[in-house]
């Protein structure tokens, strides 16, 4: 496991043990195998319950600011989420939102009273995205769903998709349109939603894995009080910009070290899986070469990752190789997991009912494989990540748009 | 850039680095456009000795020779910086083969009197060298495939053809492996000695030199016989360099590959706003920069003497020199026809590359020496 070589003062060393030990005594025995038969609210609990055992450790939020309950420097934290994978502790996906999107945005444009909300972040409340639409997934800027002015309150309809967890929510970051009639980014306003409120009905949709992470969410005539907007009317566009893009990049150090254990795991595997009597897939040069190449792109990963810090802390900017970073991890996470099929063979495709994955590879190959497209879709598609890539680092010009 | 006289190599801060960077570009970008190359496509040296003294002045050609030799003492962390620059300059020079394969072959492995003797004039630019460690067949695990070494009394002789050498025809002393039927030795030689014949091989790639090198019978005092048998050693040290060579290229050739599809008007609009182009050049930008952290990563490797310096080197070797070689090829596809034709730089960066690639073992092998790395590891971990 990496360590950050001669970045590591005596004092980060001194805190790596600290985080190591925590671990080795928190993260609960056999946790994988206990949630293998779990139902989808065993494994919230389970999570909810680890979330409430970070935050007892003071690793819940190392990312936030110290008055709430963060103030970690970039390199703790980066210590903190190679411990974790190290420890294979449970990975936050049902915490995601709440803890990454929900708290920069409470934190950098909450109004004091907003900020309370943050309070039950760290006890384990679960948050969702209601940003996506059915004719609004690229294209998120010309989302139709509406908020009107009420008096005190705006009434809001409409359809949101793709929203992660929101069944096992309590709050909603929505965007929703208050202006339609000015240009289609300028109209939209953000608001934070209670899921308990009249009018919302969620309904899971079942995904090519087999379980529910993502739903629906109709909204009929629902009443958002005025103080529930974060921001002026008309920035929500702008907020979420904002929200999205900090995104906590230290957990890339989390995703990188997972898929350096994976491909570990996977040597192992190839050196005891037979091909053929008294072959193993290891003796296989195709097999070998792309094991070599898997190998290679993880520790690139690495590299890009810690480039991206050294930049960080260095000259105050990420660099560009934050844009790239989630193309990169997210094919690999792809490519790697096909490889552990191909590794596996025949049994990779047998089906061991597993209901929900505590992370992105689990070793259930085939199944992390078709999981790995939440990750090229997701949070701006790889196509989008090209544009991104093109115009905003290359200078390319934009496609003209179709008036 | 660093300098020092303890035999520890330090690291030179970014700082330094980006001077290095700034310095090795402005000068070449005098000295050495892309169009100068082409002046020399058919000289029989095949470099300009004119920028070699200059490269030598600059202290570029002594960054991997110890201090007490006259060298910089510095480290390959500096020495990718440079070939970087050299690979966007397109530069023919023999700096591979003299200041990356024989000045490591003989600061790692040469004795005290071969040191004396080479280095100071190696990083002055006074003398030229290279090496011949991939047999006939040009691959990494062919050291000694290509040469016999008999031992009479204080004498050796050696017999044999090593093929695609670079720069022997301009070197004076070149260090190649041998075999004497029961293990591998590195041996100087000088061209000049009796039986030494350096046999030019037209290339591609106009901007390297090859060469096939006869010995037959040659004799030498076994004086001429290194301390070590440091082939592995000094072959990563050459594909460092190599992919660092190709990841300049490839910046170079993405960004003029940029501009153009900025300015070319096809359909009433540039192309570079439509996706099928702006994609194939995002993908080219994610290439060189993975490239490029790879070559870096393996440069601090070796200089940190980190227990992964070997892994990480095969990762430039293989990864990062197809990455170089995939952006060229995608910089002729993004210019069209105009990149296809001899004027235009294009073909120049797809053959250096490709070139650059294939030397000293090509990706396939690196990759097959990286699986075993890699499954030797996980043969460790079991049995823990």
């Amino acid at each position: 496991m990496s360590d950050l070589g001669a970045h590591e003062t005596p004092e980060l060393g001194a805190f790596r043990a600290r985080v190591r030990s925590w671990l080795e005594a928190n993260v609960p025995r056999d946790w994988e195998e206990a949630l293998a038969g779990a139902t989808p609210d065993e494994f919230v609990a389970f999570h909810c319950d680890w979330v409430r055992t970070l935050r007892r450790g003071g690793y819940l939020v190392p990312h936030w600011p110290p008055e709430h309950g963060g103030g970690c420097s970039v390199a703790e934290q980066i210590v903190i989420h190679q411990e974790m994978a190290r420890a294979r502790a449970p990975q936050l996906r049902v915490h995601m939102i709440s803890l990454n999107h929900a708290g920069a945005t409470l934190i950098e444009h909450g109004t004091p009273e907003q900020r309370k909300l943050l309070d039950g972040i760290l006890d384990g409340a679960i948050w969702c995205q209601g940003f996506s639409e059915p004719n609004a997934g690229s294209d998120l800027a010309s989302l139709q769903t509406r908020a009107v002015r009420d008096g005190d309150h705006y009434v809001v309809n409409g359809h949101k998709i793709w929203s992660s967890m929101a069944n096992h929510a309590q709050w909603c970051l929505l965007l929703a349109r208050t202006d339609p009639t000015v240009p289609k980014h300028k109209g939209i306003s953000y608001f934070i939603l209670d899921l308990s409120s009249d009018g919302v009905e969620i309904r899971p949709i079942r995904q090519a894995t087999g379980d529910s992470e993502f739903c629906e969410i109709f909204l009929t005539d629902v009443r958002i009080p005025v103080e529930q907007r974060i921001g002026e009317e008309g920035e929500g566009w702008r907020i979420a910009q904002t929200t999205l893009t900090n995104e906590r990049g230290a957990a890339i150090i989390e995703l990188h070290e997972r898929l350096v254990e994976a491909h570990e795991r996977l040597c192992r595997e190839a050196l005891e899986t037979l091909r053929a009597p008294g072959t193993v897939a290891a003796d296989d040069a195709a097999i070998r070469q792309e094991l070599a190449r898997r190998g290679a792109e993880v520790d690139i990963l690495g590299l890009l990752a810690a480039r991206m810090f050294r930049n960080l802390l260095g000259r105050g900017n990420l660099g560009p190789e934050a844009s790239i970073i989630k193309l990169f991890y997210s094919e690999l996470l792809q490519s790697l997991t096909a490889l552990g099929v191909e590794v596996r063979g025949m049994p990779a495709y047998l089906d061991h009912g597993r209901p929900f994955a505590g992370s992105w590879t689990t070793g259930d190959w085939l199944m992390d494989h078709i999981g790995s497209w939440t990750w090229t879709i997701a949070g701006g598609t790889n196509e989008i990540q090209r544009n991104v890539i093109g115009e905003r680092v290359l200078g390319l010009p934009r496609e003209p748009a179709i008036q | 850039m660093t300098t020092q006289s303890d035999e520890v190599t330090r690291t030179s801060s970014p700082d330094e680095l980006d001077e290095l960077r700034r310095t090795a570009r402005a000068m070449l970008d005098r000295d050495a456009p892309t169009t100068a190359v082409r002046s020399l496509l058919d000289d029989p040296r095949g470099y300009d000795p004119a920028l070699w003294r200059a490269m030598a002045e600059l202290g570029w050609l002594g960054l991997l020779a110890p201090v007490a030799h006259g060298g910089a003492g510095a480290g390959l962390t500096e020495t990718v910086v440079v070939a970087e620059q050299l690979g966007a300059h397109l530069v023919a020079s023999p700096f591979l083969a003299s200041a990356v394969l024989a000045t490591s072959a003989l600061a790692l492995g040469g004795t005290p009197t071969q040191q004396e003797r080479w280095l100071p004039a190696l990083a002055n630019g006074a003398a030229i060298g290279t090496a011949a460690l991939t047999g006939s067949l040009g691959r990494a695990d062919g050291a000694a495939s290509g040469v016999t070494l008999e031992r009479t009394g204080t004498s050796v002789r050696l017999d044999g053809v090593v093929r695609f050498v670079p720069d022997a025809h301009v070197a004076d002393v070149i260090v190649l492996a041998a075999h004497d039927g029961e293990e591998r030795a590195l041996v100087a030689i000088e061209t000049a000695a009796d039986g030494v014949r350096v046999e030019p091989t037209p290339t591609i790639d106009h901007t390297r030199r090859l060469n096939d090198l006869h010995l037959d019978g040659v004799v030498v005092d076994d004086a001429a016989l290194l301390e070590a048998d440091v082939t592995d050693d000094v072959l990563l040290r050459g594909v460092v360099a190599l992919a660092a060579d190709g990841v300049g290229a490839a910046r170079e050739i993405l960004t003029r590959a940029v501009e153009y599809a900025k300015e070319r008007v096809q359909f009433g609009r540039p192309i570079g706003s439509f996706q099928a182009v702006k994609h194939m050049l995002a993908n080219m930008y994610v290439l060189t920069e993975a490239a490029s952290v790879a070559v870096e990563g393996a440069a601090e490797a070796f200089d940190a003497d980190a227990s992964n310096a070997a892994r990480l080197a095969e990762i430039a070797a293989s990864y990062a020199r197809d990455a170089a070689v995939k952006v060229a090829g995608d910089a002729v596809q993004a210019h069209g026809g105009i990149g296809f034709t001899w004027e235009h730089d294009c073909h120049l960066f797809l053959k250096r590359t490709q070139l650059g690639a294939a030397l000293l073992g090509d990706p396939a092998e690196h990759r097959e020496r990286l699986a075993a790395l890699m499954l030797a590891a996980a043969r460790d971990q079991q049995s823990s």
